[in-house]
């Protein structure tokens, strides 16, 4: 019985491996050609969305939703990261800690609401307010006083220079919301806000389901309805993609990669991404302290196996502000202590760190084990002893704070795009305790930062983001594993869709052929 | 008979109100803060403790056990803090996908348990009875998400008759009975074989009891001993053990709601444990121990009823 | 009750060897359950020599030979995706599933046995235990091992840990159900009348009488302990993803079964057959110890 259990398993294999044709021909005759092809579009995600408020969330897949639901003062052009105007008309800074934003006209919530400077007063003190309890509160945290000075004109003033304010105000959780609907329901179940979509249907856990908003003020979206549907298991959502069940997913992971590619009439994208993972040192602990140390493991590390590990989907690069993030600049790629194990070997040896052993702790989700797979086998042959320790994401949040590690995995997606907004929280001593989990505490590197975020001169800014990052990069309390890739997988009846480097997408133009 | 149901109620009552203490002592000695999960790793340590005063965990741990008693007594499982969503909302969507993946199950163990265990009973020691012995071991010692993996992949992904995953639709219609035929039959095949050993064993018996062996020497007809006199009784154990598999299923239902995308109380179970939302833990655990004990007391009334020889004192 | 325990008796008499040889026969009835011994053998033997019978480490990558396909030269069972050697990975998979098997089944057990014994000879402490087994059953297996992991956090170890504290309740029950039948036997009484200790009643004359079931239970216990490893492994709770524990390897190599089938097949396949094997001899050992089941 066994056996034939095996048998059919490995003839399931066989059949899969000739099976492209048959899932070809059944995506070819379900869409058609034809224009008459219903605007729909399913999108499949591996967990669900928390709630649809922009205040009240902060991960991804609620961000997804949120994103088509809600729009922001200021937006990311999807290819140059430009920041522009959305919702807002222009914008002056009368001294370096003002802003006096005006706002566009006869735009409406979809609950009939005016958008106007109350909406954004409002949603600004809402996202301040300490009793709010909001997860990005910080975002908006050098803001003294939101204040409307017109129906059109809002007056923000900061208690210091605040450079990446545009920046801030581009993130999602800034993005306004409607006062009337936020005093009479819960924004985390019925959402409303100015974007092309809407909410039609919701159930908690399984799908999510929007319409186009027919006033919207650019004019009405070409899909008539969207819908998000949760599937946990990644494997399970490629197959469901490969028979048509859905229409498109987004961050595949590298293991898939190769087997979405071969899919017939799927297409995939894939760009340069503003994310970066890292490998950190607690720098509070011995040898970790010391600078050699560091560049001892930073030389071990053969970066090169592992971004060819990922398939294409990770950017080699020595640098902590990646090339798709303000701040970058080609330069920082020298200072960066590259493979060679011989000398790694060396070093450690010389300081009499051989054999000893490193506490590794690593999240237990696909990247971070297959970061921590690869670094623990490459650092054991370099003479280190490796012991390595998984956990859950919740536990694992709260002992790399706590700081009981030796060594650890972290990515950062930067959904802001600025320099400042990554070396800010990371690697500023101020933030020792909770987002800064390797405790690097440096003087010189905390003013740079200080520096570029306290300006409002764009070049000024950019050119102390590139010395503070060649200095953390010289310091070594990380070791840059990747910079990300954004990906995404779709029909090839879809057109129009586009995916910043961030990972954020927008369905306003999407359409089906 | 009614004094035994009302004494399990009653010890219902205790066995439930132990089950909020052990889960809820155990999510706050857990490791991990609901907090800073919710807030991400952006978050900072002033936005983390704003979040523990929204959820309220910066009380005496006490406090926040006797008012979360207090609320289950007002029939109030309290919010998740994830979705900010009543408890007890967010269950009752989760729960007919539940209840429906797990009788579909059941039915799948029966129709394949039941028969596979009365004929190799008939005719042990053939080959049919070392195949379905065979079958129905390996039935559970297949790890479920593997078969699972396995299924969709020759029958959703190669063949296509069936969908890769997903329960929209209840079972009996058509379209749901596509849906969830792949999740019972990987769900069921444990159940299947444990029937079909409780079914085999409980037969043998039987056609050896007395009294069958009267009813043949009676010259009753061979079928007629088999599917009135041994059927009858041989199931009565079978019962059992369907009853006691029930709460089993509720508990294989984790691993195959994440494999075939069902959106049923086991993930959300697996969700809430990993992002820590304590409520919807000890709602969920609550609803899941209380569905267990239903069946169980459920499974003995039966039990009782078929069989007069039981009697509760 | 009462005809088999004269038949326990009369077996007594019978000499040791001839009462082996007539239950190795019986055994060997068991087609079955041979190939089940078979397969145990197999895997008991791989584990101890496991570094004899491989040339590579389980542990070690070679990134420059990923996903190498069965009857590679140097790689008979083919590469993973980090290069290791699966053939290496099978034997000390082997190595780790027996000892995460046996070490759950004994803590349990024993925990388990203990419990069923004090709740069986002690009223005032049956319906204590009794109550808390209860209660433990009504959580679903999977949820409690969740939460057990969620405290202790996730390892290995903790699986074990987890997997032997599910199973102590069942034990106890089954314990405990044969504690209360031979408690009523006429020695049992006879001898708490002449003043023997509890203690000398419960260990020497309860116990040894009572480990047929025990022994049965322990034997199907290690194929659901082995299964119940790895579903916690897919789950992201078991070992760390380097260890070859074999629900690891599955649940890792998921990920690229479209590319190298291999990997979930091999893995898969050793925990099936190693399940079944205990399975079935443990079916075999109930129909010859359980004198309650010998005409089935």
């Amino acid at each position: 019985m066994v056996f034939f259990m095996g048998i059919v398993l490995i003839l399931g294999m066989v059949l899969s491996a000739c099976s492209s044709s048959s899932s070809e021909k059944s995506s070819g005759t379900s869409e058609g050609s034809a224009s008459g092809a219903p605007q729909e579009l399913t999108y499949a995600m591996t967990s669900k969305i928390v709630g649809l408020s922009p205040i009240m969330t902060n991960d991804s897949v609620s961000t997804a939703a949120i994103n088509q639901i809600y729009e922001t003062l200021f937006t990311k052009d999807p290819k140059t990261l430009e920041i522009k105007p959305l919702l807002a008309a222009s914008y002056d800074t009368p001294d370096d800690k003002t802003w006096v934003i005006h706002l566009k006209k006869n735009i409406k919530f979809t609950d009939g609401t005016p958008f106007d400077a109350e909406a954004v007063k409002y949603t600004f003190d809402k996202l301040r307010d300490p009793k709010t309890g909001a997860p990005r509160a910080s975002l908006l945290a050098p803001v003294a006083s939101v204040t409307v000075k017109d129906k059109y004109t809002v007056v923000i003033k900061t208690k210091e220079p605040y450079g990446a304010m545009l920046a801030a105000l581009a993130h999602e959780n800034a993005a306004i919301v409607s006062p009337t609907a936020d005093k009479k329901q819960d924004l985390m179940k019925k959402p409303v806000g100015t974007g092309p979509f809407m909410l039609k249907e919701w159930v908690a856990g399984d799908h999510l389901t929007l319409v186009r908003n027919p006033s919207y003020w650019q004019g009405k979206a070409k899909l008539k309805q969207v819908t998000f549907k949760v599937v946990p298991d990644v494997n399970t959502a490629i197959s469901m993609l490969q028979t048509g069940q859905v229409d498109f997913i987004d961050g595949i992971p590298s293991s898939q990669w190769d087997r979405v590619n071969r899919l017939k009439g799927i297409k995939t994208m894939k760009k340069a991404g503003t994310a970066v993972a890292y490998l950190g040192f607690n720098v509070r602990r011995e040898p970790m302290k010391n600078l050699a140390f560091r560049q001892a493991v930073a030389y071990a590390i053969d970066r090169k196996a592992y971004v060819k590990q990922l398939e294409g989907l990770g950017i080699q690069s020595n640098s902590i502000i990646g090339p798709k993030v303000f701040g970058y600049d080609k330069s920082a790629e020298a200072g960066g202590y590259s493979y060679n194990p011989k000398k790694a070997k060396q070093m450690l040896k010389e300081n009499g760190w051989e054999g000893k052993t490193i506490e590794m702790l690593v999240a237990n989700t696909e990247n971070y084990m297959k970061m921590g797979q690869i670094v623990q086998d490459q650092l054991q042959k370099v003479g280190l002893k490796v012991k390595m320790d998984t956990m859950e994401w919740g536990t694992f949040l709260d002992v790399s704070r706590k700081g009981n590690f030796d060594i650890t995995f972290l990515s950062w997606s930067n959904s802001t795009a600025d320099g400042s907004e990554l070396l800010y929280p990371n690697l500023h001593s101020d933030n020792i305790g909770s987002s800064n989990v390797t405790g690097y505490n440096n003087a010189k590197f905390n003013k740079l930062v200080e520096e570029s975020r306290a300006s409002t001169d764009q070049n000024y800014r950019k050119q102390k983001l590139d010395e503070a990052n060649k200095l953390a990069i010289k310091d070594a309390p990380w070791v840059i594993m990747d910079h990300g890739v954004v990906t995404a997988a779709y029909k090839d009846s879809i057109k129009g869709l586009t995916i910043d480097p961030t990972g954020l997408w927008s369905l306003y133009k999407v359409y089906k052929e | 008979m009614v004094t035994m149901i009302i004494k399990r109620l009653i010890q219902l009552i205790f066995l439930l109100i132990g089950i909020t203490f052990i889960v809820f002592m155990a999510m706050h000695i857990a490791p991990g803060d609901p907090a800073s999960i919710i807030g991400g790793p952006t978050a900072t340590q002033s936005d983390i403790l704003a979040i523990h005063h929204r959820l309220g965990l910066d009380k005496p741990i006490i406090i926040q056990y006797l008012d979360y008693l207090n609320g289950i007594l007002h029939g109030d499982l309290g919010f998740s803090f994830q979705t900010n969503r009543s408890v007890a909302q967010e269950i009752w969507t989760r729960l007919p996908n539940t209840i429906d993946l797990a009788i579909a199950s059941m039915i799948v163990a029966i129709i394949i348990g039941v028969p596979a265990g009365i004929i190799s009973a008939l005719k042990q020691n053939s080959w049919l009875d070392f195949s379905s012995t065979t079958l129905s071991l390996a039935g559970i010692s297949i790890p479920n998400f593997w078969l699972g993996a396995l299924l969709i992949l020759v029958f959703a992904v190669n063949l296509q008759w069936l969908p890769v995953g997903g329960l929209d639709t209840p079972f009996w219609t058509f379209k749901g009975f596509k849906e969830i035929l792949l999740p019972a039959i990987t769900l069921g095949t444990g159940s299947a074989a444990m029937i079909a050993r409780m079914s085999r064993s409980s037969m043998l018996e039987i056609i050896r009891a007395d009294f069958v062996r009267t009813a043949r020497a009676k010259g009753v007809k061979e079928h007629m001993v088999i599917w009135v006199h041994c059927l009858r009784n041989a199931l009565i154990p079978v019962v059992t053990v369907i009853g006691l598999n029930f709460g089993g299923l509720l508990g294989g239902t984790i691993i195959t709601e994440q494999v075939f995308a069902i959106n049923g109380v086991g993930r959300l179970m697996v969700e809430s444990i990993a992002s820590r939302d304590f409520p919807m833990v000890q709602g969920g655990v609550l609803l899941i121990a209380f569905i267990f004990v239903i069946v169980n007391l459920v499974v003995d009334i039966v039990y009782a009823l078929i069989d007069p020889r039981i009697s509760y004192q | 009750m009462q005809p088999q325990t004269t038949e326990t008796s009369v077996s007594v008499k019978v000499s040791k060897n001839e009462a082996l040889t007539r239950r190795l026969k019986q055994f060997f009835k068991y087609k079955l359950a041979v190939i089940g011994l078979i397969v145990i053998l197999v895997q008991i033997f791989l584990a101890i020599f496991a570094n004899s019978v491989t040339s590579y480490s389980p542990t070690v990558q070679d990134l420059t030979h990923v996903n190498l396909k069965p009857g590679s030269p140097g790689h008979w069972l083919g590469t993973d995706n980090y290069g290791r050697d699966m053939w290496s990975r099978l034997v000390f998979g082997a190595r780790l599933s027996l000892m995460v098997g046996f070490s759950s089944v004994i803590i349990g057990t024993v925990i388990g046995t203990l419990l069923g014994l004090l709740a069986g000879f002690y009223k005032f402490l049956d319906t204590i235990i009794m109550r808390i087994s209860d209660l433990m059953f009504a959580f679903p297996g999977i949820l409690l091992a969740m939460l057990i992991i969620a405290i202790l956090g996730t390892s290995l170890l903790n699986v074990v840990i987890a997997i032997s504290i599910w199973s102590i309740p069942s034990c106890a029950r089954i314990v405990r159900g044969s504690v209360l039948s031979l408690k009523k036997q006429e020695y049992i009484t006879a001898m708490r009348a002449l003043g023997a200790s509890h203690f000398r009643i419960i260990f020497q004359h309860i116990l040894p009488n009572g480990t047929a079931p025990i022994i049965v239970f322990a034997t199907m216990h290690m194929g659901t302990a082995i299964l119940s490893t790895s579903a916690l492994s897919f789950l992201g709770l078991g070992a760390e993803p380097s260890t070859p524990e074999w629900g690891a390897m599955i649940s890792a190599g998921q990920q690229y079964m479209w590319q190298a089938p291999h990997l979930v097949i091999i893995p898969g396949i050793a925990i099936m057959l190693v399940v079944f094997a205990f399975n079935v001899v443990g079916d075999a050992l109930r129909d010859m110890l359980d004198p309650n089941m010998k005409s089935r």
